[in-house]
């Protein structure tokens, strides 16, 4: 079963049962804790090991809200930056959640809709907006797609990233109401350009003014208009919901979900999404249902799934922090994030990142193993507060090998061919007798071989 | 010692198609070794390299028409003074701040195309360069600009080296914006090579192409791994570009100049990247222009002679050009502060060995203003047209939305 093609959709779905063939081990624990969140520790691994699979998956779920404390921290923490307007800050206090939320799915899952939703702050320039898009992002990450959908055409961010900050009833702008068919919600294909200008009739009237979302009713084109087959004298909220109404939304959505968790090529079949995309609408577009079978299935278990991703800048660098409790300079990793390709608030464009292939090219190869070593060589980062040799020796990892095992383990989705492993040994044993550059000389190198880019 | 680049591309292949041939993976190759294993100086071959004159350049005084007295008598005191101009012919002179493209001129390496622009011209900076970036206007989606739809048309070579750069520290362009491509931006060159001091170690466990079942069958790994390959080996070429380029060229010590020099050395390591674009920003000249601009020029008008004569020097001349451009001209009148406002159409510049040089396009005509500006005789797509077609080599009209009639820009 190496593709989507020769897989049956029925089967794939379907809960997945631990075998001899394909046991629930450490390896497939931490797959589930990659694709997931970011990773964990092999404590962490080793735990959910003596769990079902389905159970942790269900844990993993429930924690759809941050817990207050932790959330107030970050807030804290992000709220200090907003009073210099600098969106760049606000980049690093996202990478502080990244790094210490208890509830790494929603992370995973606000990342994966700042893509979707894609704003970038270099043309909103506005941290605070940036900000507030940001926790409705989070909010609703494993909630409500519609409401989620309804909240961001009204989100200041987003209309003024889509130049829809002032919409006219005499020039409607079709920018928003293009984009929330083509982008958002339905995929292109699925609506006409005639159905772009009615909808964009729709959303005449609605403006930032002070940085808020108002209706402004003199604004408003009342006639009636036909979208997508319906007529009425519609608003943009009638807009919205007609957009919602359609069958291909489940699909579409589905789809980019499947992409996020399960594999980035070959692009799955429509049979492939199709039960998913009848789960989504049976439960009347939340997010988490769709999540949870994703992640407890045959396909997520399977070898279309494992290894099959290359690993987005965030998933590598917060992935190998994470993986061995590191906590770092925020603000580095944020700058760092930027340069391979995948600032937070600072997406490509509104289509967001194209993700796979499109994250790797020479510079952006060297980059992250640029970006490793300078996050390894800096004096913040340390592992549950120590240096990394003595994090190692706490948990009885004192040789070379064993340390590669250990990596291995958490960060690894493939295991290593003995031909690497002697060569990342003689890479490391090469090195100086100081024991902590060795570990961090060996981590450097496993997070930068080709292997440790997929997931 | 010079390092032919012969010997330099010899090197290359021999490292990098020999040690995929043998892993057996020659099909799964990066387009760019297959390319330069049979590239000769083809279409594929050639370079763009864009600078963006940012704030908007004052044209009239970039190609002086010395011998206008409508210019005179509109420019008490900016208009260049007759004996100053470095003339091209009995209307027309350069700022006398640009000998370096006066000497390309009569080398026949510079070409300059008068009153370019676009109707209903926008004076906002921000505006008018999304205008000149993505060949699109407001009310129209534009995710990407012309040079990325440009990049989303070639072969995907994604892995292999980088299709396009942008060198400095600005936001990067729209022009370079592409759907399916991240372009990088590259501060400096050191960007481009692994830092720290286990290095060459790493180098070598990461160019160790040595392989085994689990990666022959998982076509992601695979890709990674001769995309590492070749990063690394692109990394090498450019470390040696650094070191051992040397060139009798001597750059003016500026910030334009250095980078146009970094771009030297990448094009002369052999590297596949067809389009490198730069700023250089300052040309809002609102007040006490005259200083402010002649160092301008002078900057830009020395450094691209300098990457001219370089690339001339290492048999690169005939495969590299240079277009400059600006968002917009400036006002034809002077204003109170002896600087001049936000204008309408200008001059485009494009230099190198494949240019047919001199000027296209009548002197402007100052009786006949639009608000105050001059009216533009071409469409700056038209320029973009011919750069497309008859330098890279691709259709123009997919990728600026209409057909374009094109200019006699190259020989």
């Amino acid at each position: 079963m190496s593709d989507t093609e020769s897989m049956d959709a029925a089967w794939a779905w379907q809960p997945f049962q631990p075998s001899s063939e394909r046991p629930w081990d450490r390896s497939a624990a931490a797959h589930l804790f990659r694709r997931a969140g970011f990773g964990v520790d092999l404590a962490g691994i080793d735990s959910a090991v003596k769990l079902a699979p389905s159970d942790v998956v269900i844990g993993l779920i429930a924690q759809n809200q941050e817990p207050s404390e932790f959330r107030s921290t970050a807030d804290t923490l992000a709220k200090a930056t907003l009073a210099g307007g600098d969106p760049k800050k606000l980049s690093a206090a996202w990478v502080y959640r990244l790094l210490n939320t208890p509830n790494q799915l929603i992370e995973k899952a606000t990342i994966f809709w700042h893509g979707h939703f894609a704003t970038g702050a270099e043309k909103v320039k506005d941290a605070r907006m940036m900000w507030n898009q940001n926790q409705l992002l989070r909010e609703h990450a494993l909630g409500n797609f519609g409401e989620l959908v309804h909240k961001i055409s009204q989100d200041p961010a987003m209309l003024i990233y889509l130049d829809s900050a002032v919409n006219r009833k005499a020039h409607p702008n079709e920018n928003f109401a293009r984009e929330l068919m083509e982008l958002f919600c339905l995929g292109e294909g699925n609506y006409s350009e005639t159905d772009v200008l009615q909808l964009a009739r729709c959303f005449t009237g609605w403006e930032i003014k002070n940085k808020r979302f108002r209706k402004n009713r003199y604004q408003h084109d009342s006639e009636v208009k036909r979208v997508l087959g319906q007529n009425g004298n519609f608003d943009g909220e009638d807009g919205v919901r007609i957009v919602l109404e359609q069958p291909a939304a489940q699909r579409f959505v589905v789809r980019k979900l499947v992409r996020f968790f399960v594999s980035d090529e070959p692009s799955p079949t429509d049979a492939m999404i199709q039960p998913l995309a009848d789960l989504f609408r049976e439960n009347d577009l939340q997010v988490a249902p769709v999540i949870q079978r994703i992640l407890t299935s045959n396909a997520f278990f399977s070898s279309i799934a494992i290894g099959r991703k290359i690993k987005s800048p965030v998933e590598l660098i917060i992935g190998m922090l994470r993986s061995l409790n590191g906590t770092t300079n925020t603000p580095l990793v944020a700058e760092g994030l930027l340069n391979v390709g995948q600032g937070l608030f600072y997406p490509p464009n509104v289509k967001g990142w194209d993700g796979g292939r499109a994250w790797i090219n020479s510079s952006t190869l060297l980059g992250r193993a640029n970006l490793i070593a300078d996050v390894l060589n800096d004096d913040a980062t340390l592992f549950d507060g120590k240096s990394l040799s003595k994090y190692l020796r706490e948990r009885d990892v004192r040789s070379l090998d064993q340390a590669i095992n250990h990596f291995e383990h958490c960060l690894l989705a493939i295991p290593l061919d003995n031909a690497t492993r002697s060569r990342l040994l003689e890479t490391a044993t090469s090195r100086s007798s100081d024991q902590d550059r060795q570990m961090r000389s060996l981590l450097h190198a496993i997070t930068s071989l080709p292997i440790c880019q997929l997931t | 010692m010079l390092i032919s680049t012969n010997q330099n591309r010899r090197r290359f292949l021999r490292s990098s198609i020999g040690g995929a041939a043998a892993i057996g993976v020659g099909s799964v190759l990066p387009e760019c070794f297959a390319e330069a294993a049979t590239a000769g100086k083809t279409m594929d071959d050639r370079v763009l390299v864009v600078v963006q004159m940012s704030g908007g350049n004052d044209g009239l005084n970039t190609i002086v028409p010395y011998a206008d007295d409508d210019y005179r008598s509109a420019r008490p005191k900016l208009s260049i003074p007759k004996t100053d101009v470095l003339k091209v012919d009995d209307e027309t002179g350069l700022h006398p701040s640009m000998t370096g493209m006066h000497n390309l001129l009569q080398d026949g390496l510079f070409t300059v195309v008068r009153s370019v622009g676009y109707e209903r011209p926008n004076r906002s900076h921000f505006e008018s360069m999304d205008i000149w970036h993505t060949c699109r206007r407001k009310d129209e989606p534009r995710s990407d600009g012309w040079l990325g739809r440009f990049l989303d048309r070639q072969p995907a070579t994604s892995g292999g080296d980088v299709p396009a750069l942008h060198l400095g520290r600005e936001q990067q362009p729209m022009a370079i914006a592409s759907t399916k491509i991240r372009v990088p931006t590259v501060k400096e060159l050191a960007e481009f090579q692994l830092r720290g001091d286990d290095k060459q170690s790493l180098r070598r466990l990461l160019q160790n192409r040595k392989t085994d079942s689990t990666e022959q069958d998982n076509e992601l790994l695979r890709f990674l791994q001769s995309s590492t390959t070749s990063a690394i080996s692109a990394s090498e070429r450019v470390a040696e570009a650094a070191s051992t380029y040397r060139s009798d060229v001597k750059y003016p010590q500026t910030d334009l100049g250095n980078k146009l020099r970094v771009v030297a050395q990448l094009i002369d390591a052999q590297l596949t990247t067809r389009v490198y674009y730069l700023q250089h920003d300052g040309f809002d000249t609102h007040a006490q222009q005259a200083a402010t601009h002649g160092i301008l020029l002078r900057q830009w008008s020395d450094a691209v002679n300098a990457l001219v004569r370089d690339l001339e020097a290492h048999d690169h001349g005939k495969r590299v050009c240079v277009m400059t451009f600006s968002e917009f001209g400036r006002r034809v009148a002077e204003n109170a502060s002896e600087g001049t406002d936000h204008g309408a159409a200008g001059p485009m510049f494009l230099c190198g060995g494949c240019v047919e040089a001199g000027i296209v396009g009548k002197r402007p005509n100052l009786a006949d203003l639009q608000d105050g500006d001059l009216k533009h005789e071409y469409d700056f797509r038209q320029v973009y047209a011919t750069i497309l077609e008859d330098w890279l080599g691709t259709a123009p009209t997919p990728i600026l939305g209409n057909s374009y009639k094109s200019l006699p820009l190259f020989t």
